[in-house]
C-alpha cells in the first residue's frame, strides 16, 4: 500500500502538535519523529525508526503512537472528517466558497492550532490526544473526557482498540450525567418582554426532565442555557457588543426554578414548554456533546448566533437527520425556532403552559363576582382590612380563599413590577398570606388559559407585500419587504397581543402618471407597546418610529422625508364585539425633508385609536393624529388612517389601508406572505 | 433578609472586597457563594433572592456557578448544585413563593421543597397541610434565614403525627 501525500502530511503535522504539548517523555518522542526520518533517510531511518521502537518500550506496552497512526489513516480513508457528526461536533460552517470555519472561539477547544479551520487536521490531533492523559481544555480534563462526544463517535466509527489506549476513567462527566438521570428534554420558551430589548424575541433553552419528577417538582429539574456573560454594570454599550459580538457566550445548567423565578415572576412572561421526544440513546449523545460545550464559548451575536441558534446545534448532534441551523442565515428568532421544531415530524409531545403572574391574575379576575371584585380592590388599597372585613368573613370560606389569593398574586407581581416600593408590598402581602393561612384550607385547582397563543401558530418572521392603489390622482404598484417582525394589525395568533416590533422595512412604489418609481416608505424600527390598563394594572403605552415616508407639501408633490416619533401614553381595552382596544399617546416628532423651510420641522402632538376584531380573522385599526411644529417649518399636521387586515392563512394575509394628510390621501390594497 | 444573607454569608470574606472578589473569581470557596454575593452587593435590600436571582441569571455568575464542567464552586460541582447546598439554596431563591404556598397549602415549590427534603410523595399532602397550620412560626424562621426555614421545617415534621411516623432521608 503506497501512501498517498495526504496521509503523510496527517502524520507529520500531528507528531509536530504533540511537540508543541510539550510530550514530558522523550523517548515518545522520538519515537514520533522517526516516521519524518524515514521519508528523508529511507534505509537509515528505517533502522533507526525500528530500535526507537523498541527502546520505546516494545518490550513494556504496545506502542501506543502506532495505534495512533494507524487510526488517523483509518479515519483518513474513511473520510471521517467529511462527515456530519464530526462537523456538528466542532461546529464547523461551510465558509462562502471554500473550506470550513468553526463557529466556536476558545482556542482550548480544539486539539490541533489548526482546528478552527481544518477539520481533518482537528480529527488526526484529537485521536492523538486521546493517546495522552494531558488535562486539556478549559474543563481540565483528559481528552478523552473532555470531548467525551468526539471519543464516542470516533470510537464507535474506527471500531477502536481501548486496550491500547490509555485507561481513562471519566468519572466527573459520569457522576454529571447519573445526577440528571434525564428521562425526556423538553424545549422551553419564554414568550416575548417588550420592557427589555434583549427579550423583546423571546428566548428558548432546553430542561432536562429527570426521571421520578412529576409535573408539581418539575421546577427541581436542570436547564441548559446559551447566554451572553455579560459583566455586572452594563452600559450603553452593551446593545451594540450584544449585537455585534462583543460578548462571550457560555452553555450552564441553571436549575429550571431559577428560570422560572426569573422568567414568570420577575419579569411576568408566559413560558411554553415543549417535550421532545428523542430516545435515551439521543438524550445521551445530547448531554456528551453539553459536557464539551463546557469547554467552548462562542461570541455572541444577538441577532444570529444567539441563544436559540447554538441550542439547534445541541438538537443537531442528539439527532443528525435534523437539520436545524442551517435554516438561519442572517438571523435566528426564538419563536422561529420553535415552529422550527414543531414543524419536525414527531419531535414534539406534550406541550405544557406555565402562566405568567400577569396572565394568572386577568385570568383568575374572570373567575370573581363583581363584590369580590369590589373587595380584592379595596383589599390591594389597604390590606390592613383583610383582618376585620365582615364582607369577607361572609363569604364562603372557599371564596374567601380564592379572594385572598388574587390579592396577593396581585402584591407580588406589583412588587416585582416597582422595585422601589418592594419592601412594602413584601409587607402587605405577609398581611394577606397571615389571614390566608388561617383559613385552612388548600387552594383550588383552576385551568389558566393564555391569552397569547402558542407560538408555533404564529406567522412566520419576514414579511413581503405585493400590491397597489391610488394616491391622488394618480396609481401606482408596490413592494415591500420587511424583514421583522410583528405590527398591530398582523395576524395576532402567537404574538403578544399589542406588542408592535417592526425592524428593516422598505416599500418601493411605482407612479404611473408620474412614470416614477422610488422608495416610498423605509422604517428603520417601529416599536409600540399597548398595555391595557384596567383597576388593577397601569402600565403605561408607548412607542418609538424611526423611518421614512414619502409627503406632499408644499409645492413638493412626492417628497422623502425622514422622521423620528416617540410617545407615552395609555390604552384601555372592552369585549363589547370580540376584543377592541383603545389608545391615546402624547408624543414628540421630528422630520427632515427638502419639502420643509429650513429642511425640517420638530414639534408634538397627540395620536388616538382603537383597534377591534371584527371576527376572529378580520381586524381594523383606526387612529387619528394631531402635530404642531414650533421649531424649523412652523406649521401643523392633522392626519388620519383606517387600516382592515383579513387573514386567510398562517402565513397569508390581506391588507386594505386607507391615509388621509391634507391634501393628501392615499389607498393602498396588498397581499401579504409571511416567510 | 439581611440577617438571612449573614447567616448564609458565614464565614466568608468581608464584605468591603467581596463585591470586586465575586466579579474576577465566581469561584467562592466555603460557604455557598450565593450567600456572598448578596452579602456583598444587596446588604441594604429586604429582599434578596430575586437579587441573587438576577445576578445569576445575567451575569458571569451564570457561567461560572452553573457553567458546565466548571470545576467546583461553593454552590456547585460541574454546574450542578452540592447535594448539601440543595435544600437551602432552594428556600432562599424562592422564599417568597414558599412564603405564598405554605398559606395556600398548595404549590410546585413546596412540594418541590417537600421532595427535596426527602418528604415521600404521599406524605406531601399532608407537609402542605402542616405547613399552612404552622405558616406563622414557620415564616417567623423563614425571616431569619432560609436554613432556619428548612430546620423548622424539619423539626414541625418531626412534631406531626402523621409525618413524623415517615422515615426520610
Amino acid at each position: 500500500m503506497t501512501p498517498s501525500p495526504k496521509i503523510l502530511s496527517s502524520r507529520k503535522s500531528p507528531t509536530a502538535d504533540d511537540l508543541r504539548k510539550g510530550f514530558s517523555r522523550e523517548a515518545e518522542a522520538l519515537c514520533l519523529f522517526s516516521p519524518s526520518q524515514y521519508i528523508v533517510k529511507l534505509f537509515v531511518a528505517t533502522l533507526v525508526w525500528y530500535l526507537s521502537f523498541v527502546a520505546c518500550g516494545g518490550a513494556q506496552e504496545p506502542p501506543k503512537n502506532s495505534y495512533a497512526d494507524e487510526l488517523i489513516i483509518q479515519a483518513s480513508h474513511l473520510k471521517l472528517s467529511e462527515e456530519r457528526e464530526w462537523r456538528l461536533l466542532l461546529h464547523y460552517r461551510a465558509n462562502l466558497f471554500e473550506g470550513y470555519t468553526s463557529e466556536q472561539d476558545e482556542p482550548g477547544f480544539f486539539m490541533s492550532p489548526e482546528g478552527k479551520t481544518d477539520p481533518a487536521a482537528e480529527l488526526a490531533a484529537t485521536l492523538r490526544q486521546f493517546f495522552s492523559t494531558e488535562l486539556v481544555g478549559r474543563s481540565k480534563q483528559p481528552a478523552q473526557c473532555a470531548f467525551v462526544a468526539r471519543y464516542h463517535w470516533l470510537k464507535d466509527r474506527l471500531s477502536f482498540d481501548d486496550t491500547k489506549l490509555p485507561p481513562v476513567q471519566c468519572e466527573r462527566f459520569d457522576r454529571w450525567f447519573a445526577e440528571f438521570d434525564t428521562e425526556a428534554i423538553s424545549l422551553i420558551f419564554p414568550s416575548a418582554f417588550m420592557n427589555n430589548p434583549a427579550s423583546m424575541f423571546g428566548h428558548t433553552f432546553l430542561r432536562l426532565d429527570q426521571r421520578g419528577q412529576t409535573e408539581q417538582t418539575r421546577i427541581l429539574a436542570y436547564t441548559i442555557n446559551f447566554a451572553a456573560d455579560v459583566p455586572q454594570g452594563r452600559n450603553l454599550d452593551f446593545a451594540i457588543r450584544g449585537i455585534f459580538g462583543g460578548y462571550r457566550g457560555y452553555f450552564s445548567t441553571v436549575p429550571y426554578y431559577i428560570k422560572v423565578l426569573e422568567y414568570r415572576d420577575i419579569e411576568n412572561r408566559d413560558i411554553w414548554e415543549y417535550r421532545l421526544t428523542f430516545t435515551q440513546d439521543q438524550i445521551r449523545r445530547l448531554l456528551m456533546h453539553a459536557w464539551e460545550m463546557g469547554n467552548a464559548s462562542f461570541d455572541y451575536f444577538f441577532f444570529k448566533e444567539n441563544c436559540s441558534y447554538h441550542l439547534l446545534a445541541l438538537l443537531e448532534y442528539a439527532d443528525p437527520a435534523l437539520h436545524l441551523t442551517d435554516q438561519f442565515l442572517f438571523w435566528t428568532v426564538p419563536a422561529d425556532t420553535v415552529r422550527l421544531i414543531t414543524k419536525q415530524p414527531g419531535l414534539v409531545g406534550d406541550i405544557a403552559y406555565r402562566p405568567s403572574r400577569g396572565t394568572l391574575i386577568r385570568r383568575k379576575r374572570e373567575y370573581l363576582s363583581p363584590p369580590e371584585q369590589a373587595l380584592v380592590r379595596r383589599f390591594v388599597g389597604d390590606v390592613s382590612l383583610v383582618r376585620s372585613s365582615e364582607e369577607l368573613r361572609s363569604l364562603p370560606v372557599n371564596r374567601q380563599a380564592f379572594v385572598l389569593d388574587v390579592v396577593s398574586d396581585y402584591l407580588r407581581y406589583k412588587g416585582e413590577s416597582d422595585k422601589s416600593e418592594q419592601s412594602p408590598y413584601r409587607e402587605q402581602n405577609r398581611t394577606v398570606l397571615a389571614a390566608r393561612s388561617s383559613l385552612r384550607i388548600p387552594s383550588e385547582d383552576l385551568v389558566i388559559r393564555p391569552f397569547a397563543k402558542q407560538p408555533e401558530i404564529g406567522h412566520s418572521t419576514s414579511r413581503a407585500s405585493l400590491g397597489g392603489g391610488w394616491r391622488n390622482d394618480d396609481t401606482f404598484e408596490e413592494l415591500t419587504v420587511r424583514v421583522g417582525y410583528h405590527d398591530l394589525l398582523d395576524p395576532e395568533p402567537g404574538y403578544t397581543p399589542g406588542a408592535q416590533i417592526e425592524i428593516g422595512s422598505v416599500s418601493l412604489r411605482h407612479y404611473n402618471r408620474a412614470d416614477q418609481t422610488r422608495v416610498e416608505r423605509a422604517t428603520v424600527l417601529n416599536i409600540l407597546s399597548l398595555s391595557p390598563i384596567d383597576s388593577l394594572f397601569m402600565a403605561p403605552s408607548w412607542k418609538v418610529n424611526l423611518g421614512m415616508q414619502t409627503i406632499r407639501y408644499g409645492g413638493c408633490q412626492l417628497c422623502s422625508n425622514w422622521n423620528f416619533n416617540t410617545g407615552v401614553g395609555a390604552s384601555a381595552e372592552t369585549n363589547l364585539l370580540r376584543r377592541e382596544v383603545y389608545f391615546a399617546f402624547a408624543e414628540a416628532d421630528a422630520n427632515y425633508s427638502q419639502a420643509f423651510d429650513e429642511s425640517h420641522r420638530i414639534g408634538g402632538g397627540g395620536t388616538a385609536g382603537m383597534l377591534a376584531d371584527l371576527t376572529e380573522r378580520w381586524r381594523i385599526l383606526l387612529s387619528t393624529s394631531y402635530l404642531r411644529y414650533a421649531l424649523g417649518d412652523k406649521s401643523d399636521d392633522f392626519r388620519w388612517s383606517v387600516g382592515q387586515r383579513y387573514t386567510l392563512a398562517q402565513n397569508w394575509a390581506l391588507r386594505l389601508e386607507y391615509n388621509h394628510r391634507d391634501h393628501d390621501n392615499d389607498v393602498l390594497f396588498t397581499v401579504q406572505a409571511f416567510f | 433578609m439581611l440577617r438571612q444573607v449573614m447567616v448564609l454569608a458565614g464565614a466568608l470574606v468581608v464584605a468591603t472586597n467581596a463585591g470586586l472578589a465575586f466579579a474576577a473569581n465566581p469561584d467562592t470557596g466555603p460557604g455557598c457563594g450565593l450567600g456572598k454575593l448578596a452579602w456583598a452587593d444587596f446588604k441594604n435590600q429586604k429582599n434578596i433572592g430575586p437579587q441573587v436571582l438576577m445576578a445569576t441569571t445575567n451575569g458571569t455568575f451564570a457561567s461560572g456557578t452553573f457553567g458546565i464542567s466548571s470545576g467546583t464552586s461553593g454552590c456547585t460541582n460541574d454546574g450542578q448544585v452540592w447535594a448539601d447546598q440543595k435544600v437551602t439554596m432552594f428556600a432562599l431563591l424562592n422564599f417568597e413563593n414558599l412564603t405564598q404556598e405554605m398559606a395556600q397549602g398548595k404549590g410546585e415549590h413546596l412540594v418541590s421543597l417537600a421532595s427535596l427534603m426527602g418528604v415521600p410523595e404521599d406524605q406531601h399532602g399532608a407537609f402542605l397541610a402542616m405547613a399552612q397550620e404552622r405558616y406563622t412560626s414557620l415564616m417567623q424562621a423563614g425571616e431569619n434565614s432560609s436554613s432556619a426555614l428548612v430546620k423548622a421545617l424539619n423539626d414541625a415534621i418531626a412534631k406531626n403525627p402523621v409525618l413524623a411516623q415517615v422515615s426520610y432521608r
